[in-house]
């Protein structure tokens, strides 16, 4: 599985980049959905993970830093036959994007957002990310990172994200599953991916994050918010992997009343129409 | 114009200010006038000085006055403010104890509390300014009958009535005789603002998607979009931040919804980067930009010109752009239309760069002045879809004419690859120099197409003489009245009205400007902007500017006064 949306594109990730794991997945994902090429875009802002969407044979939207979520809402809300899927840094997302991230989890556009979580700049060589942890020694942090570091899950956890999970690109397959689980369900789904980064990040690396890590038992109840936001906050000691929570709500795109029918690309717009919102304006002969 | 009474109303924010102008606008159309309203507010949602001037005339009115022939000041603490301004000849309505001509106490709460409701004291206070006018209660009526039911329409009516009693027996008859307006017969008529009209014009041409944060003076264009686009299945999202809203609307443009933004100077600082995106994705964007005066959050609800230089050199790096500059509401229906349909034919950001003064200007006009253009799209779809020979379909085709055939995702059998760092023709990032240059290229012959289709300048006037008055944007209907003003009085000028600046006219405005003795530009700004740009784009001579950065609008009277003192005065140096 996952060469239907193999492309000739060369790749520039490092050798031994955990995108290579994540990119694996998102294209067995992709292929298990059992949609064509056409029927997905695949939406990236700037940086070494924002580059994915280069490397799989589907609709491509790779805008600006910071900005893939409000591009992918957008594409979502045109056209909502579509499956719409954000991969990007967690520079771009967390950082540049973060904005961006808080209200796209309250708008819930069924969309999916897949973060590649190195906990650092790769893309400008090395920087600390909003993820860093404390101490950490970002090449322009010269006492180390001295801000907390940015809690995703449990921000989405907060916010009422009704699908939170956390992958690793060590282990391609289970993140796969984890994505297939995100681009079905039916609203906003996100899942951060821890990735090693083999360049810039000497501490976070696989074998750190082989030890850290640890999957949710089966028998975790993905519906008890109040565990799942405790599970969030767990990063100290030991990192949980797996679907934390899941609950469906209303859709933006079920919510909104002009969403439903045709995409937008096909509307028309009748003159006789424009016609009657003019003479709403027009005020009586006396 | 052989009626022209302008008359002033001026309380506090929550006072009715607007409902007062509203409805005396409507009653002299039903009456078979015309008006121009302008709003002089102030960023407060409660108290301040607000002011609205309501000229109506037996022509189509086009730009304010200063002077006001009637005032009504709703209330008395602005009377120090506003009566210097009332003309010779004119009088002024206040509710105070007592008062002598020109001023008249007018017991204005104590009728609207006899109607019923306190808050109706600014009817009443219409009531008594439509004696004047001799237009009778029950042309408001209808006005009231579409906006009221009930218990209220019957209180609006009884307090507008007891105003007009009041004045009956009050104002002198000198007061009542001399603004009288002749009765005529009347046409129906569309009243709007040039933000209601942009907006409008958006829809008109194929607007389905609009994304904004709210800033004054865009706002009211937002709207327009979310209330009245649902009829057209037009897409509304308030968005968490400008950045988003262009985002938003590039995105939806990707999914091939005509797509359109409206902001203000700060909120469109905050899209510059995503307006360069769209020129790197050749993604057609509609932006419409109500200025008002910086830098910074400077007078939120007033106007200027400021941003002109801004908006032709925003975005990092080289791409071409439309902007267009409506000189009234129906040129901002007109070229909201243009721009929806050049900024998909060509694949470029396009700009409608408005004030707060057009923005919140009101006016009547004939329905049929509004033509509704079919929306012809300019995407490709099914077998139209060039495809190479290996059935890829290339975003990026290199063109003659550097319009590569736009198809939107979800057409079978191919993907759609839009990038914002340089890219092949099929849509991948690449670093090769040679492609560089055919890229670059290619976006600029997109460039060199656009001017093709600039639209030429206006012009009224002697083919030479004197003086040549420039604008842009709003100040086109207030330069023409300043023309026909100086004209009466023997000086004749030329005006030319520029509702395109970008790609910039600059042949023909390069004809025009040598064949007067004195050109001159009219700007809402302290600089002169537009004076650089036609001396940078056409090498010609331009003499100076007649300026104004307060925050206010031009008049005609200012306009022509400063025009006579720098070229027909004796010893007047232009400049
Ligand atoms: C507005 C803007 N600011 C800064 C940059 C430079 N920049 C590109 S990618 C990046 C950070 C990338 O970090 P991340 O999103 O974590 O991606 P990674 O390279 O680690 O995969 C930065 C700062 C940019 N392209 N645009
Ligand atoms: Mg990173």
């Amino acid at each position: 599985m996952g060469e239907k949306f193999d492309t000739g594109v060369e790749n520039t990730w490092c050798p031994g980049c955990g995108n290579f794991g994540i990119l694996n997945a998102v294209k067995k994902a992709l292929e298990a959905t059992g949609k064509e090429k056409h029927e997905i875009v695949l939406v990236s802002g700037i940086g070494q993970a924002a580059k994915l969407p280069h490397y799989v044979d589907v609709n491509v939207f790779n805008g600006l830093h910071g900005r893939a979520l409000p591009a992918a809402a957008a594409i979502k809300m045109a056209n909502p036959s579509l499956t719409v899927v954000v991969t990007s840094g967690d520079g771009d997302i967390y950082g540049e994007g973060g904005n961006h991230f808080l209200h796209n989890i309250r708008r819930n556009v069924d969309i999916a957002l897949f973060v590649h979580d190195n906990q650092v700049y790769g893309l400008t060589k090395g920087q600390a990310s909003p993820t860093s942890n404390v101490g950490w020694p970002g090449s322009l942090q010269r006492a180390g990172v001295i801000s907390e570091p940015f809690p995703p899950l449990a921000v989405a956890m907060a916010l009422g994200c009704g699908f939170v999970a956390r992958g690793f690109a060590g282990d391609p397959d289970f993140t796969a599953d984890l994505m297939l689980q995100a681009i079905r369900f039916p609203g906003f789904a996100f899942v951060d991916i821890l990735q090693p980064c083999v360049t810039f990040n000497k501490k976070n690396t696989y074998s750190w994050y082989g030890k850290m890590a640890y999957k949710l038992p089966p028998d975790h109840d993905v519906t008890n918010r109040g565990k799942a936001f405790e599970l969030a906050l767990e990063w100290e000691e030991r990192i949980p992997l797996g679907v934390l929570y899941r609950k469906e709500r209303p859709t933006f795109g079920e919510m909104h009343p002009q969403i439903p029918g045709p995409p937008l690309s096909d509307r028309d717009t009748p003159e006789e129409t424009v016609r009657g919102l003019l003479r709403r304006r027009l005020t009586a002969a006396g | 114009m052989e009626i022209d009474v302008n008359v002033r109303v001026a309380g506090g924010a929550g006072q009715g200010v607007h409902t007062v102008s509203n409805l005396l606008a409507r009653m002299a159309v039903a009456a078979g006038y015309h008006f121009h309203v302008t709003q002089d507010y102030m960023s407060q949602i409660r108290g301040g000085r607000n002011s609205q001037s309501v000229r109506i005339g037996s022509d189509p009115v086009r730009a304010g006055r200063v002077e006001a022939d009637i005032l009504l000041a709703i209330n008395p603490d602005h009377l120090p403010h506003v009566f210097p301004a009332v003309a010779p000849g004119g009088f002024a309505l206040a509710d105070i104890p007592s008062a002598e001509p020109p001023l008249f106490a007018a017991p204005l709460k104590e009728m609207a509390v006899r109607a019923g409701s306190p808050i109706l004291a600014n009817v009443a206070g219409v009531g008594a300014v439509a004696h004047a006018l001799g237009i009778p209660p029950e042309t408001a009526d209808a006005v009231f009958a579409a906006d009221f039911r009930g218990d209220f329409f019957d209180k609006n009516r009884t307090a507008l009535r007891l105003g007009a009693e009041w004045a009956k027996d009050h104002l002198s008859k000198e007061v009542v005789e001399r603004f009288r307006l002749p009765v005529r017969s009347s046409a129906p008529r569309i009243i709007l603002s040039g933000n209601e009209a942009l907006a409008l014009g958006a829809i008109a041409g194929g607007c389905k998607f609009a994304a904004g944060y709210p800033m004054t003076p865009g706002t009211g264009i937002l709207s327009v979009l979310a209330n009245d686009g649902p009829m057209v299945g037009l897409v509304f999202e308030q968005a968490e931040d400008e950045i988003a809203a262009i985002t938003m609307a590039i995105g939806a443009a990707y999914a091939g919804a005509r797509s359109l933004v409206a902001t203000s100077g700060g909120g469109f600082a905050l899209m510059v980067e995503a307006l360069s995106l769209a020129g790197m994705m050749e993604m057609p964007v509609v932006i419409a930009l109500a200025m008002r005066p910086g830098p910074a959050t400077g007078m939120p609800t007033r106007t200027e010109q400021g941003d002109l230089e801004f908006v032709l050199s925003a975005g990092h790096g080289e791409f071409p752009r439309l902007v267009l500059a409506p000189g009234s509401p129906e040129e901002a229906f007109d070229l909201a239309q243009h721009a929806m349909d050049l900024a998909e034919e060509f694949q470029v950001p396009a700009l409608l760069l408005t004030d707060q003064y057009l923005a919140d200007t009101v006016v009547d006009v004939d329905p049929d002045a509004f033509s509704v253009r079919p929306v012809r799209r300019h995407i490709v779809r099914g077998d139209s879809v060039p495809r190479t020979g290996d059935g890829r379909y290339l975003r990026y085709a290199t063109t003659g004419n550097g319009v590569s055939p736009m198809a939107v995702p979800g057409e079978p059998g191919i993907t759609v690859v839009a990038d914002s760092d340089e890219h092949t023709e099929d849509g991948h990032i690449t670093e090769d120099h040679a492609t560089r240059i055919r890229m670059v290229e290619k976006r600029l012959r997109k460039g060199a197409m656009l001017a093709g289709r600039t639209l030429p300048p206006l012009f009224a006037g002697p083919p030479k003489g004197d003086l040549l008055l420039i604008g842009f944007g709003s100040t086109k209907d207030v330069i023409e009245e300043a023309r026909q003003i100086l004209a009466r009085e023997g000086r004749y000028a030329a005006a030319v009205h520029l509702r395109q600046v970008w790609p910039f006219p600059g042949e023909e405005l390069a004809g025009i400007v040598p064949r007067y003795k004195t050109a001159l530009t009219v700007e809402n700004n302290a600089t002169g902007q537009l004076a650089r740009l036609i001396r940078r784009e056409c090498g010609v001579r331009v003499d100076g500017t007649i300026s104004r950065y307060d925050g206010l609008p031009f008049t005609p009277e200012g306009v022509a006064s400063e025009a006579r003192r720098r070229v027909w005065e004796k010893n007047s140096i232009p400049g």
